[in-house]
């Protein structure tokens, strides 16, 4: 009848401290005794090593059994430290993953590898910097759970905490005549680069190439338009919706890839704008090109994620919106 | 089913500090796990092994009980008493518990003022 409860007293004693384990031992076998005999005494008809499974299966998990004893969690992270575990790993991810993963995919491309294999490194560091993250708060915050003097949280709540309520119009006025002005000034440079007054004379040197009227400027000019008729109907809807997001990054593709392919073919410029440069005419129109090229890939893709968070953000808000 | 388990986990919880209050009042004696287990259900206070026994040594922890092993017998026996703090906590937990039962009463006879 000994080697069960044997094997039992000793997986329940294995894992605590030596101070304690002599004084669980001899309790648990005291209590393991009691109940045996109690069913013995019952007068079931039961063997002593029926009672003895009987007794033994009621404790349970010995490791559990002894958790209670020495009052040791059975959790990685309780309710104290839960929260400020969580709002710690969403601010880390947050902040360190997007950064991080845009850091060297740029750094991919200054390097001159291809954009494939700069993005695919990216997102690879910033999956592994994610996982790291999260392993490592969440081992720290084990620890702090199982250190003494663990009686109160982290940091304290106060009412100044609280989140503001959702705006009920989450396209405001000054959005909407900042965007018309900027969109309209864009719409004015496309025109005015033509008549750019260059020399005493009084003759015209247009920055971008006069053959680009043909089509293209036409073009661009008309998705500036559509911006502004988009801009206009997003403020009467007063929110972002997957469907806006979705036309916004149509109309950001519209602009932004024949500009890069008129940029990068070497049509965007009017030739005689370099010939008065000088000796350095190159030069200048390398930088100048890459200057363009920069700024409207990263614009379109600016505000293409923009749209999206804040589309995400109002179908999360909807719900107390519609009560506010 | 969910109406017999909400009462169950109800019911639970209204006897959790009861049996701690049993215990002090019952423990004035000397006595061991089992048999405090089994004379605390005789007179109507259930509580069940898994829960008795953590809770003496808690009570102990906390000074509330004092313990000696009895090696009289064949099997050692943890032997536990109260301790003048746990008979002060005691005193203090059966005015609060006659407070609770005249507040109580008031609500059943529709006297509250």
């Amino acid at each position: 009848m000994t080697t069960l409860t044997d094997r039992y007293v000793h997986a329940a004693t294995r894992t605590v401290h030596d101070r304690q384990r002599a004084e669980l031992d001899r309790e648990l076998r005291e209590r393991i005794g009691d109940a045996v005999d109690a069913r013995l005494a019952a007068g079931d008809g039961l063997t002593p090593a029926d009672a003895e499974v009987a007794a033994l299966t009621e404790l349970g998990d010995p490791e559990r059994l002894a958790a209670r004893y020495v009052d040791r969690p059975l959790y990685l992270i309780g309710p104290r430290l839960y929260l400020d575990w969580l709002r710690l790993v969403k601010l880390l991810l947050a902040i360190a993953v997007p950064i991080t993963t845009g850091v060297v995919i740029f750094a991919g491309l200054i390097g001159g590898g291809t954009v494939g294999d700069a993005v695919v490194n990216g997102l690879a560091t910033g999956f592994s910097l994610a996982v790291n993250l999260a392993f490592w708060v969440t081992v720290v915050f084990a620890i702090i759970e199982r250190t003494p003097a663990r009686s109160t949280a982290l940091t304290t709540w106060t009412p100044a905490r609280l989140p503001e309520l959702p705006k009920s119009r989450q396209v405001s006025r000054v959005d909407l005549i900042l965007s018309i002005v900027f969109l309209v000034v864009a719409i004015g440079a496309l025109v005015w680069q033509q008549f750019t007054v260059d020399r005493p004379g009084g003759e015209f040197t247009p920055i971008l190439d006069p053959a680009l009227w043909a089509f293209w400027l036409p073009y661009l000019i008309a998705v500036l338009v559509a911006e502004i008729v988009f801009t206009a109907l997003l403020y009467r809807n007063r929110h972002w919706n997957w469907w806006f997001a979705a036309v916004n990054i149509v109309l950001n593709a519209a602009f932004a890839i024949p500009v890069v392919w008129l940029a990068s073919t070497g049509q965007l410029f009017n030739p005689e704008l370099f010939d008065r440069v000088g000796p350095d005419a190159d030069g200048v129109r390398t930088v100048l090109t890459n200057l363009v090229i920069g700024a409207a890939v990263i614009i379109a893709i600016w505000d293409s994620v923009d749209g999206f968070v804040k589309a995400w953000r109002a179908q999360r808000d909807e719900v107390p919106a519609a009560g506010a | 089913m969910g109406t017999d388990e909400t009462t169950a986990s109800h019911l639970q919880e209204l006897r959790r500090g009861t049996v701690v209050l049993g215990c002090l009042m019952r423990l004035r004696t000397p006595d061991y796990g089992y048999a405090l287990l089994e004379s605390l259900n005789g007179i109507g206070i259930t509580v069940d092994a898994n829960t008795l026994y953590p809770l003496l040594r808690r009570l102990e922890k906390q000074g509330l009980l004092t313990s000696e092993w009895n090696t009289d017998e064949a099997r050692p026996r943890k032997f536990y008493s109260t301790s003048p703090a746990g008979d002060r906590l005691a005193a203090e937990l059966t005015a609060d518990w006659h407070r609770i039962d005249q507040a109580l009463t008031r609500l059943t006879t529709g006297d509250e003022r």
